[in-house]
């Protein structure tokens, strides 16, 4: 990348850059190069003229109503009023959704560890668990153990979760140790449940939460049986 | 309500955001957010994060307004750079993350192409030259192009889709893009 490239070599690679099909390194590598290299300034900046035209081909989408607020709110509000927000301020934070929506489950465990230590009140540590549907890794609940005390447990629905007639939900958890998951009761779709969780040992690191679907009055044989809707592992937050 | 594209002066809006104008930020928002939101949305294919990468493109414009330079081209043409450019980055970490998983990458093939007409678009004569240049390419190499530019296809998308090895589709792209750049000028 460093060695001077013909002007083939170069369009080529403006071309690609422009066109998208440059692999992230590659990207990357490109957008440092740009601010000093006049001439693959040059050829970037005429492939973008080039193609421009092509954006017409997407149709338009109208953004949520949501979408203008939020911009205005990062860069218009001031720091002090937007970190004030507790919860809500994170769960607003882009970078967080953005990487549970394409990232793995551990990556957005430790993002939300990061973005809790920023935000969060002193109390020493809690736990804090995101529950992410097992296929497309869509956050649907968020669990939170209090910092005091963390047999104080807060189940907090993201969005709405569709329940078939006649099926409920079930919430359970399961310790390192411990040979099967323990019951923690039925979820309410979309409402938030406060638990004391006395009859378990304290909540640790890495220990498993899920939601499964279940009969009505919930699973018969103490175990889940149905499939696991929303699934994550506690991390620890400071 | 926007105002006419024709009309609408996108060089004066980014002069006023660069000179920390609010206002002009949100009527820029108001004339084209559809329009950029359409294109995100194309390319990483999740409305959530289509939404996101407008968001972050929204900071990058305001911030980034002032480096705006009417002579390296049209302020129009620079906001639809930032946000592909971010949308772009954007599907190509996502890849990273998600090349493991090849069912998801089939699963989300399969879900574009029923929707998919063979030929992929119909072309707009519009486009002025770009159209009559893409128009000359072989169907093969301009498919590849218009993967690519709208839907944010890698060559390894690009390959699945149209059924070819990925040698054959990075040579297409190559000799598309340098068909296009001498048809054009």
């Amino acid at each position: 990348m460093n060695t001077p490239l013909n002007d083939e070599e170069l369009q080529a690679l403006a071309g690609e850059y422009v066109l998208g099909t440059l692999p992230l390194a590659e990207r990357a590598q490109v957008e440092q190069r740009l601010p000093n290299d006049a001439a693959l300034r040059a050829a970037v900046d005429a492939w973008e003229q080039r193609l421009l035209p092509l954006t017409a081909l997407a149709p338009p989408q109208d953004p949520s109503p949501q979408l203008w607020p939020r911009i205005a709110s990062t860069l218009f509000t001031p720091k002090a009023i937007k970190q004030a927000g507790g919860w809500q301020a994170w769960w607003n934070s882009l970078a967080f959704w953005r990487i549970l929506a394409g990232g793995g489950l551990a990556t957005a465990a430790a993002l939300a560890v990061t973005v809790t230590m920023q935000l969060q009140a002193p109390g020493g540590p809690g736990y804090l668990v995101v529950l992410v549907a097992p296929q497309d890794k869509a956050p649907g609940w968020i669990v939170q153990a209090s910092n005091k005390n963390s047999r104080d447990l807060s189940l907090i629905p993201l969005g709405p979760t569709s329940v078939p007639q006649q099926k409920s939900l079930q919430f359970w958890t399961k310790g390192k140790d411990w040979g099967a998951p323990v019951s923690l009761g039925l979820v309410q779709p979309g409402q938030t449940l406060k638990l004391k969780l006395d009859k378990l040992p304290p909540m640790q690191a890495e220990q498993l939460f899920e939601i499964t679907l279940e009969p009505e009055t919930g699973s018969p044989t103490g175990r889940p049986t149905g499939p696991i809707l929303y699934i994550g592992r506690a991390v620890k937050v400071m | 309500m926007p105002t006419p594209a024709a009309t609408y002066d996108y060089d004066a809006a980014l002069r006023a955001c660069a000179r920390g104008e609010q206002q002009a930020l949100q009527a820029l928002y108001q004339q084209e957010s559809r329009y950029l939101l359409g294109v995100a949305l194309r390319i990483v294919r999740q409305r959530a994060l289509a939404e996101d990468v407008l968001h972050d493109a929204f900071l990058s414009i305001w911030r980034r307004a002032g480096s705006f330079d009417a002579t390296r081209g049209s302020g129009k043409g620079w906001i639809y750079v930032v946000v592909r450019h971010q949308a772009l980055n954007v599907a190509r970490a996502r890849a990273h993350e998600i090349s493991a998983d090849e069912d998801t990458v089939e699963n989300l093939l399969h879900e574009r192409q029923d929707d998919e007409p063979a030929d992929a678009y119909a072309l707009q004569a519009n486009m002025g030259k770009l159209h009559d240049c893409l128009g000359h390419l072989d169907e093969s190499k301009r498919n590849c192009i218009l993967y690519a530019y709208v839907d944010g296809c890698s060559h390894s998308e690009i390959a699945k889709r149209v059924a070819s090895p990925l040698g054959t589709v990075k040579a297409w792209v190559k000799r598309g893009l340098a068909s296009l750049r001498e048809c054009m000028g």
